[in-house]
């Protein structure tokens, strides 16, 4: 039963990495590869202040976090306002390898290589999370209400707005919309997602190392967000349940564990391309 | 005197990274694809040739083999995938995801096959030092210049005074007026994927050669590549190679600074400084 749970707890957490890949990909159209580096900067900040010698609560640190993957990804959409897509391709990589040799390089604040092992369980106002179907219950809450954000924007003006900008940029300005805003509003809101993300998953699994941040994380989440479809709810949630339970059908099948890892990465490289030859609109998506 | 070794180090460096840069540029240039998927191209190189050489293949023939190789896996990513997708209307943003898609595939089936450990040839002649003055340099250091110059020198030579090449520059120029030319700028795309793949070869097996191989060491060569090739103007072919030497002279010489393992953010920065003040780059066309 506890494995389900874990399962779905993070399911749930990709649930909300998935929507915020979404929001940028999918729905504005700016290509990232660096949302997994937006989520480990959330995931290092909640373990940061929980670990503190005045360790704050869950919920304070995880605003904390969420806040500065907010400014964090805000700094990193700019750029795709400035270049056009090709050069944010770089931007985006190149932030994404930054992060993977800030998390692996700087010791003293991230633990390095090694990881940061022995972050305390969460408690929401006083009501500490500890076993993995409390878990479930707090992960449920956070992906319902980032599900619910995400299907009241996509219903509201500020959702055809975003839609808009990804056909025509040029036409949406000559509108007199403020196009600048939107993609700042729509990054911000992606941001606040992945560090929410993150501190759950921080808390949830107790330790973090960069492996779980670097270019394959990203490289996952697009897969997710592919796989399941882009610009949906339905694909956002679709995606994350169907890719997390792929590694399980792996180990039915007799793989040696050296290369379990690449045959892992191999299969998502594999539904990228079959997906965007075959079905670019994913499982429950609109056409890319 | 480190100061100098670095220096030359950086010269080293940079003009590898160059012919990684002016066959990306190629590419880029032309078919408007950002190919990342010719960094699992430029690793699979390494292991083609390390795998051969191991089987006691001469190492020149181990070379040219996986040139071979790769030539054919280049022309085949753009037939069986890009062209693929372009019969389909595919937008930019599906191309980029299935390139990266093939790089995933490409750089795992390597780490599959090979194990993800760093692997070293087996070739006594590559680490023979020479020294001169206070600089020392092995033979495939110097190899690497030399035969990185030669196809800087026969790329300028054949994208100016081939038909071919001339033919590429006409279609990177104008496609539209290339279609109804008859210069068929769809067997034009296969030519330069496939030429771009035979190019990157020769920093995909000299740089490996020197420092040994990793199946996931091929992205930043390639983001440092297109960050030369944008800083030099793309579509400029001694832009991305004049940039890539200048990147990597100021990565190598940073290290007097800052520690190695920060290089990333030394050729990320020069990056951001060019995407404020020179967005078009240094040696922009037209």
């Amino acid at each position: 039963m506890d494995f389900l749970f874990s399962y779905i707890v993070l399911a749930e957490i990709y649930v909300l990495l998935g929507l915020s890949t979404n929001l940028l990909v999918g729905i504005v159209g700016i290509f990232s590869i660096s949302q997994a580096a937006v989520f480990g900067v959330g995931a290092y900040i909640v373990a940061h202040f929980l670990m503190a010698d005045l360790a704050l609560s869950f919920i304070p640190s995880l605003a904390i976090a969420a806040a500065g993957c907010v400014a964090l990804n805000v700094i990193v959409t700019l750029p795709s306002l400035r270049v056009s897509g090709d050069y944010f391709v770089v931007t985006s990589f190149g932030i994404q390898l930054l992060a993977t040799a800030v998390f692996t390089n700087w010791t003293a604040g991230t633990g390095g290589a090694n990881g940061l092992p022995g972050i305390p369980p969460p408690d929401v106002f006083g009501l500490p999370i500890e076993t993995t179907g409390q878990y479930v219950l707090l992960c449920s809450a956070a992906s319902a209400l980032g599900c619910l954000a995400f299907w009241l924007i996509m219903g509201a003006p500020f959702g055809r707005l975003l839609r808009a900008i990804r056909e025509d940029e040029i036409a949406v300005a000559a509108a007199g919309k403020n196009v600048l805003a939107a993609k700042v509003s729509a990054a911000a809101l992606a941001g606040a997602f992945a560090g929410t993300a993150g501190g759950l998953y921080a808390t949830f699994l107790s330790f973090i190392d960069p492996s779980s941040f670097d270019l394959d994380a990203s490289i996952l989440l697009l897969t997710m967000v592919v796989v399941g479809g882009a610009r949906t709810l339905a694909g956002s949630i679709v995606g994350p349940f169907l890719l997390l339970a792929l590694p399980q059908l792996l180990t039915l099948v007799d793989i040696p564990t050296t290369i379990a890892a690449a045959a892992r990465q191999l299969l998502y490289g594999l539904l990228l391309i079959a997906f965007m030859l075959f079905r670019p609109q994913g499982l429950a998506g609109e056409r890319l | 005197m480190l100061p100098l070794q670095l220096l030359v180090n950086g010269l080293v460096t940079g003009c590898a990274l160059g012919v990684v840069a002016i066959s990306f540029s190629l590419v880029y240039a032309t078919t408007k694809i950002f190919h990342v998927a010719h960094a699992g191209v430029y690793t699979l190189a390494g292991y083609l040739a390390w795998s051969l050489s191991t089987h006691g293949v001469p190492s020149v023939l181990a070379l040219l083999l996986a040139m071979a190789a790769c030539t054919a896996l280049g022309a085949l990513i753009q037939t069986q995938l890009y062209a693929r997708l372009e019969r389909r209307h595919a937008t930019h943003l599906v191309v980029l995801i299935a390139s990266l898609g093939a790089l995933a595939v490409m750089q795992n089936i390597i780490a599959a096959v090979y194990t993800p450990n760093i692997l070293q040839f087996a070739v006594p002649w590559s680490s023979r030092m020479v020294a001169a003055g206070s600089i020392r340099l092995n033979y495939t250091q110097m190899l690497t210049i030399v035969l990185s110059l030669a196809a800087y020198a026969g790329t300028m030579l054949f994208a100016h005074r081939t038909i071919l090449g001339k033919r590429i520059r006409a279609v990177a120029a104008n496609p539209f007026l290339a279609e109804i030319t008859r210069l068929e700028p769809r067997t034009v795309y296969v030519y330069v994927i496939a030429i771009a793949s035979a190019l990157v070869c020769l920093p995909g097996v000299l740089v490996p050669l020197d420092l040994g191989l990793q199946p996931y060491n091929g992205v930043t060569p390639l983001l440092t590549a297109t960050i030369a090739m944008i800083a030099g103007g793309v579509g400029s072919i001694s832009g991305a190679f004049v940039l890539s030497v200048a990147i990597a002279v100021v990565q190598n010489l940073s290290l007097l600074v800052i520690p190695g393992e920060w290089s990333i953010g030394v050729t990320f920065f020069i990056f951001v400084i060019f995407m404020l003040f020179r967005p078009t780059g240094l040696f922009a066309a037209r």
